[in-house]
């Protein structure tokens, strides 16, 4: 569906500019790289090379007339998105220093509890089922070392 | 023939003693227990549980590792038709169009669509690995760097049938992926290229990280503060079953995508990774409604799911006959076997006829075994989406950030997971599609590196791929599907930006 | 909840010195920094199952691979000085700093991060042709690699990886030019000899002598100060003149290096009798990888000496472009 006349700022050209910008980003970084020639190409090559059709697919996304307005872009689901983000960041700082069982523990209680707002008891049931059931399946049946926090757990 | 019987007898006597069929049904049991988890596909799956292996004798050992490898990827698929999770690369087309499914609705005929495919798949391929190992193996071995990089090619041309979208979209996300794949350290030259000193990327991106990030995650991100919650789904007993009409448009794309995946999968290397992806753009090209694609095709399922599985036995034609460690999953069986005192070497079906023909026999077993374990937990599998999403989808970030760690022991990994799970997020909701992302993402390093390794064997003359005839061939079928794509959008004249996808198709 | 965390930390300060004297108290971790199914999975793991029963506590073994095994041992150079974070390494340990040198960047580790405890195998690598090729010896591969320079091409398990090295060392002392053609990894690198796709390789013995036993491979020579037992037919490059022309393929334990005397000692006495467990010895002679076990004062010895001789190799190769 082709956009509402006067209206410039589409998903596509944001999209696109962006590419676009990706792409000078990665020729610049590029530029550090011994370019090689045709016959004997260095490790700059391949990565040059993808850059400019990047850019160059990044503007001709930019030109297409295509794409919704982005103000008609409806988010109301950013706010959940930038919770589960957050969790999953968490998760990713939190594992090697307080241990597998204790960070999904949180993670649960967090997302279940606090976010979806159920009932403690449920929430505590399914943390507690998921982290330590986890770590046992893995440990235990199979084997596989998980990492563990102070005090071993 | 009557040679190849006798030792298949041998084969099922072997595979059918008690105590190597416990191990086999252990083995896909434990398989697809792995194979749910997200992010841990077959490769990650007989990697972590090799140990388990080691008090055993080689041929349970190798039974079992061949049912966890298995079972793995029948379990990749269930989460990704129910999840839209893949467990590895390979099942990241069964996404696309087996999540459709499910959000239609009809969840149950697409896993049991993918459970018959890929028993078929498995059937027949394990018929052809057994009649022409020695011969195709020969050949398979004569992929060298020139063949892979015409082989990596005709992987490239699948872009255009790879989404429903426009096409320079398309083509901006493959590049994207293309872009993303060069990161790490240059195989060829020890440079490393955009790593900023973080060591974890010396290796580059990892696929299963970016997959499940761009597909799992990015759909959590978009699905769980909806206004409207998803609905809980209660599937009535004959909605689980296929109706004749998906069985009679799956029969086909299985046939086609078991051939394919099988003859992908002997070529040593990582290429059969691919062949999911193809099977998936020849279905496309060739469906009756190609419009169907991405909204819920059920060949869509079936071809990418028996390609898969075909590729996965094809993948044991060079170890069995030549043994020759023909890609990653090979390797491992291969240093397993080493550690209880098989060496594989040219010699092995010779030497060791009760283990080789055991183990075929016993792929035959593994196969059965886990059509008439999942067929039945087809139900079971489905009502987990009775789950309400606020319990279900917490767990499910749980077990992607787990699964994803466990197969490297790296955070990075995991950071992977969730900035490409962002970005999906931001993409998704400016309209484009992910799969090209990861078939570039998966062609990159590859396409690169043989194209290099071949100019490295000429001396940098290109002509080695018009000398070396596979690899003259493939590019020739390169060139004519590229004019056959390009032809009527010249003729068409006035309309040409229609076909080429400059202006968007209607509807 | 002051008094608490006070209280916790007193205890963890109580509880420190009690544990090192009663080390091993929980399990211990083996790193290795490589995918599954490689060389140091396969000695780390049996050695894993002998040692933890000498320790009386589950040994499990970690793969961490990357950037060639760096990530892994880096890992194992950063972690807590503990003695339950050990290292299963290669030779690779050796040539990774030297590259990076080679290229002026910052390290991941350095080599003194590390303490050896034993050096448990030393393979020493072997040179392979097609068993079809023309070349019967080294001498024939010489000359022939003389007349035209640049044209024998030779598969690598990667670039400065360690089968690259050992044939540049050779390549150097001989005076010959081949053509590198790296693949990713010691498979893809035999199945590209297999496939006549390269000329030559050199390749631990491990993964080729059944492919030579089968009359497929053709051994020239070893890289060992002694001949190889499962191939005592085929000359050491210093037989031939050579001088030094020495590589192996070694797997060691390390540990970091300021891990206490008590759990050095522990693992040390460990890992002396874990070598002579029979179950051990089958699972080594089994991978074709006999034990060549020296102790933490010999070990630190001869990796010096490794170390050094592949720090001038990979100078010698300087950087590829």
């Amino acid at each position: 569906m082709p956009p509402a006349a006067g209206v410039w700022w589409t998903g596509d050209r944001v999209a696109g500019l962006i590419l676009v910008a990706i792409a000078a980003i990665v020729v610049v970084e590029t530029m550090a790289l011994p370019l090689g020639t045709l016959s004997r190409p260095g490790p700059g090559y391949a990565p040059l090379i993808c850059a400019v059709v990047l850019a160059a697919l990044g503007i001709l996304v930019t030109l297409r007339r295509g794409g919704a307005p982005v103000a008609n872009l409806r988010w109301g689901e950013a706010r959940h998105a930038l919770l589960i983000f957050g969790a999953g960041a968490f998760a990713a700082l939190a594992l090697e220093r307080i241990g597998f069982r204790l960070t999904t523990l949180a993670i649960l209680v967090f997302l279940i509890g606090v976010v979806e707002r159920k009932p403690p008891l449920p929430v505590a049931a399914v943390a507690v089922a998921i982290s330590f059931g986890g770590y046992y399946l893995f440990w235990n049946v199979l084997r596989v070392p998980l990492p563990t926090g102070p005090f071993g757990i | 023939m009557i040679e190849t019987l006798q030792n298949l007898a041998l084969g099922f006597s072997v595979a059918l003693a008690p105590n190597v069929l416990f191990y086999a049904v252990l083995g896909c049991v434990v398989g697809t227990l792995v194979g749910v988890l997200p992010g841990l596909g077959p490769l990650a799956g007989i990697s972590l549980l090799l140990p388990l292996t080691f008090g055993l004798n080689p041929t349970t050992a190798i039974v079992l590792l061949a049912g966890i490898y298995y079972g793995a990827m029948y379990g990749g698929s269930t989460t990704s038709i129910l999840m839209r999770i893949p467990g590895e690369a390979a099942s990241v087309m069964t996404c696309v169009d087996g999540y459709a499914m499910t959000q239609k609705g009809r969840a149950g005929p697409a896993l049991a669509i993918a459970a018959l495919g890929s028993f078929v798949a498995g059937t027949l391929s394990v018929v052809a690995l057994m009649l022409l190992a020695p011969p195709l193996a020969t050949f398979a071995l004569r992929f060298g760097p020139p063949e892979y990089t015409a082989l990596l090619l005709l992987g490239l041309i699948v872009l255009a049938y790879m989404s429903s979208g426009s096409m320079p979209k398309t083509l901006a996300m493959a590049t994207l992926g293309l872009v993303l794949g060069t990161i790490g350290i240059d195989a060829m030259s020890g440079f490393l290229r955009f790593t900023h000193g973080v060591t974890e990327l010396g290796d580059g991106i990892g696929i299963v990280p970016v997959a499940v990030g761009l597909f799992g995650l990015s759909e959590i991100l978009l699905t769980a503060g909806k206004d409207t919650p998803p609905q809980v789904y209660k599937p009535k007993l004959h909605e689980l079953v296929p109706t004749g009409e998906d069985v009679r448009r799956s029969a086909a794309p299985t046939l086609r995508g078991s051939l394919l995946g099988f003859l992908i999968g002997i070529i040593p290397g990582s290429a059969h990774i691919i062949s999911s992806f193809v099977s998936y753009g020849v279905e496309k090209r060739l469906a009756k409604r190609p419009e169907e694609f991405g909204h819920g095709a059920i060949e869509g399922v079936a071809g990418p799911e028996s390609a898969n599985n075909a590729a996965a036995s094809g993948a044991f034609v060079p170890m069995l006959a030549l043994g020759v460690p023909s890609g990653p999953i090979p390797a491992v069986m291969m240093a397993a076997l080493m550690i209880h005192g098989v060496s594989p070497g040219p010699l092995l079906m010779e030497q060791q006829p009760a283990l080789v023909w055991g183990f075929i026999a016993s792929m035959y077993v593994g196969n059965l075994v886990l059509l008439i374990l999942n067929l039945p937990m087809v139900g079971l599998f489905v009502n987990l989406l009775r789950v309400p999403y606020a319990y279900l989808y917490p767990c499910i970030v749980v077990f992607c950030v787990i699964g994803v760690y466990a197969v490297n022991s790296s955070v990075v990994d995991v950071w992977i997971m969730i900035v490409t799970g962002a970005v999906g997020y931001f993409l998704r909701k400016l309209d484009f599609d992910m799969a090209p992302v990861v078939l570039g993402l998966i062609l990159s390093p590859m396409l690169e590196l043989s194209l290099r390794q071949s100019l490295a064997m000429s001396a940098g003359r290109y002509d080695i791929f018009l000398q070396r005839p596979i690899a003259a061939i493939m590019l020739a079928i390169v060139v004519v599907l590229l004019a056959l794509s390009v032809w009527p959008a010249l003729k068409g004249g006035g309309d040409w930006r229609t076909r080429v996808g400059l202006d968007e198709k209607p509807g | 909840m002051l008094r608490t965390l006070s209280a916790l930390a007193l205890l963890g300060l109580v509880a420190a010195p009690a544990a090192a004297q009663t080390y091993p108290d929980r399990p211990i971790t083996f790193v290795a920094p490589f995918p599954p199914g490689g060389v140091a999975d396969q000695v780390g793991r049996p050695l894993g199952s002998a040692m933890e029963k000498l320790l009386k506590q589950p040994i499990v073994l970690r793969n961490q691979p990357g950037a060639g095994g760096a990530v892994g041992m880096a890992a194992v150079a950063q972690s807590r000085p503990d003695g339950y974070t050990l290292l299963v390494a290669l030779s690779s340990i050796s040539i990774i700093p030297e590259a990076d040198k080679l290229f002026a960047r910052q390290p991941a580790y350095t080599m003194d991060q590390l303490a050896p405890i034993a050096l448990i195998s030393a393979d020493p690598t072997v040179m392979v042709v097609k068993a079809d090729s023309p070349w019967k010896t080294v001498k024939d591969f010489v000359e022939d690699a003389k007349k035209r320079p640049g044209q024998i091409a030779y598969a690598s398990s990667g670039v400065y990886g360690t089968l690259h090295v050992a044939m540049e060392m050779f390549a150097v002392a001989a005076d010959i030019k081949l053509r590198h053609v790296p693949f990713s990894g010691g498979g893809p690198a035999v199945t590209a000899l297999l496939g006549n796709n390269v000329q030559a390789l050199a390749s631990g013995p491990g993964p080729v002598l059944a492919q030579i036993k089968a009359g497929t491979l053709r051994p020239l020579a070893g890289w060992g100060d002694k001949r190889i037992p499962a191939l005592p037919d085929v000359p050491t490059f210093k037989e031939l003149g050579y001088k030094d022309v020495e590589f192996y393929i070694w797997a060691g334990l390390f540990a970091p290096k300021a891990t206490p005397a008590p759990a050095i000692n522990a693992l040390r006495e460990a890992a002396k009798k874990a070598v002579d467990d029979p179950e051990f010895k089958t699972t080594m002679g089994n991978l074709g990888s006999p034990i060549s076990y020296l102790d933490a004062p010999e070990f630190q010895k001869f990796w010096d000496t490794d170390a050094a001789r592949l720090a001038v190799a990979v100078k010698k190769i300087g950087k590829v472009e």
